[in-house]
């Protein structure tokens, strides 16, 4: 019997890979997903409902694993992060680089921030007066997709009118709480926004799944799928078509081609047995986050392709960009010391945001081009980090500590990093991981820009807590380490120059007409706007057209 | 749509579910002062708890430390939440951090046999917080004790993660996460958005 031949292959299950697999098999399509770790139960792998208590290191986790784990990894998601495909930096590169290898990805543990880009990011580069280049798409092109995306999660917030940020279709937003008022007040007084955020994160029944019930600790997981992820929102529908196989623990090597130049499937490993596997299809789109998505076409070398499969620009693995996060001031609300706690932080998410206000009018005002933006954090967290703050012991301490437990707040900032030639990834020629797979190398600094925003950054926010009536604490010395944000984009960059770009407005590659990409890797930078919305934007608008040309044969 | 109430339910059984798979016993006292759904009166005595890491000695000092750093003082503290033997059972699963603990211990008893002309473990309460006092405090610290002050921090921190985790502690806290809300709750003060004329707390 002649071995399977799939119409797509579809390596990664995150947000990117999620959608095109959905949108594939609901349209009559066969798909082979492949993921390179297992399968969740959310009763058994998601311990949110878990008091500290009831966990063996209290949700620290074992000191003796602690060392080596990622920042966003905990003693309730321990396992799901990946740790057997390492990676190595160039001299002088710090990169932090967490990837949940579970099926879903990392929309298991999303911080559900849901904003749209808007044609102030799409054309960055003619608005700030020729930096980088503008995306090849408009607003008004990918503004339908995320509609469509928006109906499908449900993203809870409110129509705001603001020239950074495109109003979307909004389930009710979280309400404002004490912190909020105190520091809405403040921000008023500067003229800095201070908004509802745009949250995937459920204030109604949506969709057949249940509204959020506030339990708190979102970012272990969700058990009753009340956010968006893939497991939950987007895989069901694929399966229900009969048109799905999902091969887990399926480690992808390198996309397979034919002697014509086409793509004709994918080689993987199979992480438990380490076996080499190859599966078959009329065309693949690589959506395994934007690292190992440049990882596997530069791995897919062939004496066709030396540099690397879709490679003739020589731009795969070029132009990383990533979040700049770090904490841009804390500080306590005098306001609220001893009152009762109140269920403040039980969305363990932003429910608010400072969104972008900075250059809005075309050419920069800033020292700095494009924007930021700011998210306030605070209230009855469960764990009371601010006794740092407060110094002593016995009973004067136990009655302080309680006593400030409704007060902290803490700000942090998303920073869009540029796009710059130095910041990239390579393989590495030396280094292979657990599965015999060259190691990619990664090459990442802070620019200028970036650096000036997060002085400003701290500025402005010591600012707000001061014109709030808050006390500051303090503020981050550095900000965190580059990866830190999981927002990295580009190395597959859409353009219309195949000379300069990857893929084409479409999200194929320009050399290798069906092989498609379908996670952030094609995004020309990752602007002050989370990148999961997008993603889904972008994979669906993908999808699509690689339906439509599969459907009028022109692949 | 689906109602409410089914929804509703389906929550409680996944709670329920996480509660029944949380199969670590805890220790005596963390069972004790964790247990789901008892309100069992605090005074019942746990079995004798057997250090994993610490001597006898030592985790009678711990046992001080963590009591005086969180106190029983009409609420409950470090003694009832059994932070010594979190302190215990951390310590014993982190190499890295043996040394500190060990070190520091004898440096506190020698400390008060300088100051006061007994080891730390062998003062009387009042004793054993003056020489707290001049470790926690900035304004009374002096040159030369900083590996006590680092010993200090270093206790207070296992002290207030092992209190804090417990279910006495997050009581304490009146920890309002992990609860059931029907809607996203908001500030209750619709007339004061500065929050500046709250009511006075009950001391």
């Amino acid at each position: 019997m002649a071995p399977k031949v799939f119409d797509v292959i579809v390596v990664g299950t995150g947000a990117g890979g999620g959608m095109a697999i959905k949108t594939l098999c609901e349209a009559g399509l066969t798909v082979c997903a492949l993921n390179s770790g297992r399968r969740l139960r959310p009763a058994k792998d998601f311990r949110n409902h878990r008091q500290p208590y009831d966990m063996t290191y209290r949700g620290f986790g074992d000191p003796r694993k602690r060392d080596r784990y990622y920042h966003i990894e905990n003693e309730y998601s321990d396992g799901l992060w990946e740790h057997g495909i390492t990676y190595t930096t160039a001299p002088g590169t710090s990169w932090e680089w967490p990837r949940c290898h579970a099926v879903g990805g990392k929309t298991n543990f999303w911080g559900r921030s849901a904003a749209r880009m808007g044609e102030i990011d799409f054309k960055a580069a003619t608005l700030d007066g020729g930096y980088d280049t503008d995306w090849p798409v408009s607003y008004v092109e990918i503004a339908p997709y995320y509609s469509r995306v928006e109906r499908l999660i449900g993203v809870a917030s409110t129509v705001q009118n603001r020239p950074s940020n495109p109003d979307g279709e909004y389930l009710p937003p979280m309400k404002l709480r004490c912190l909020d008022h105190i520091l809405k007040g403040g921000c008023d007084t500067l003229g800095v926004p201070y908004l509802p955020d745009r949250l995937a994160q459920l204030t109604v029944p949506h969709e057949g799944h249940p509204p959020c019930h506030y339990c708190g600790n979102c970012t272990e997981g969700c058990d009753t799928g009340s956010f968006f992820s893939t497991p939950w929102f987007l895989l069901p529908a694929a399966e229900k078509t009969g048109r799905l196989e999902l091969r887990t623990n399926a480690v992808a090597r390198s996309v397979l081609v034919d002697e014509g130049g086409r793509a004709r499937g994918v080689a993987y490993v199979d992480r438990e047995t380490k076996q080499e596997a190859e599966v078959h299809a009329k065309a693949v789109v690589i959506a395994a986050s934007c690292v190992e998505s440049a990882r596997i076409l530069l791995n897919s070398r062939t004496r066709d392709w030396p540099n690397g499969l879709a490679n003739s620009s020589g731009q795969v693995g070029q132009n990383l960009c990533d979040h700049l996060y770090g904490t841009t001031g804390y500080g306590y609300l005098p306001q609220l010391l001893g009152q009762p706690s109140f269920p403040d932080n039980v969305s363990a998410s932003q429910v608010v945001w400072m969104p972008r206000w900075q250059n809005l009018g075309g050419a920069p005002r800033e020292k700095f081009i494009r924007g930021y933006s700011i998210y306030p954090t605070g209230g009855c967290g469960e764990f009371p980090w601010y006794e740092k703050e407060i110094e002593g012991f016995g009973s004067q301490l136990k009655r302080d500590i309680k006593r400030y437990y409704p007060t902290p707040v803490s700000f942090y900032c998303q920073i869009p990093s540029l796009p710059r030639r130095t910041n990239r990834v390579e393989i590495d020629p030396e280094v292979k991981d657990a599965y015999g797979i060259p190691v990619v190398r990664v090459h990442f600094q802070w620019g200028p820009n970036e650096l000036l925003m997060w002085e400003h950054a701290k500025r402005v926010t010591a600012d707000v807590i001061k014109a709030s009536g808050a006390e500051v604490w303090g503020a981050g010395k550095e900000p965190y380490t580059p990866g830190w944000s999981l927002h990295e984009t580009g190395t597959l960059r859409m353009g219309n120059d195949p000379k300069h770009f990857v893929t084409n407005r479409f999200g194929q590659t320009h050399d290798v007409p069906n092989l498609f990409a379908c996670d952030a890797s094609v995004f020309l930078g990752c602007s002050d706007k989370t990148t999961t919305l997008s993603i889904l934007a972008f994979s669906l608008r993908t999808s699509e057209y690689l339906i439509e040309r599969l459907r009028t044969g022109a692949l | 749509m689906a109602g409410q109430g089914i929804e509703r339910r389906e929550v409680l059984r996944v709670l329920a579910i996480a509660a029944g798979a949380s199969g670590y016993p805890g220790f005596h006292r963390w069972a004790f002062a964790c247990g789901h759904g008892t309100d069992a009166p605090l005074q019942v005595r746990p079995a004798r708890y057997t250090p994993r890491f610490f001597s006898a000695e030592e985790y009678a000092a711990i046992e001080r430390l963590a009591e005086l750093i969180i106190p029983s003082d009409g609420t409950p503290g470090a003694r009832e939440a059994g932070v010594a033997e979190f302190i215990d059972f951390m310590v014993a699963s982190d190499p890295g951090v043996q040394f500190r603990f060990r070190y520091g211990l004898t440096w506190l008893d020698a400390y008060g046999e300088r100051l006061l002309g007994r080891p730390f473990r062998a003062l009387e309460q009042e004793g054993q917080s003056e020489l707290l006092g001049q470790l926690a405090y900035r304004d009374r610290h002096r040159p030369g004790e900083e590996e006590g002050r680092e010993f200090f921090r270093l206790v207070r921190e296992y002290t207030l993660m092992g209190f804090y985790t417990s279910k006495v502690g997050l009581q304490q806290l009146d920890y309002p996460g992990l609860r059931i809300y029907g809607e996203s709750p908001g500030c209750p003060h619709p007339g004061d958005p500065g929050h500046r004329n709250l009511q006075a707390p009950k001391v």
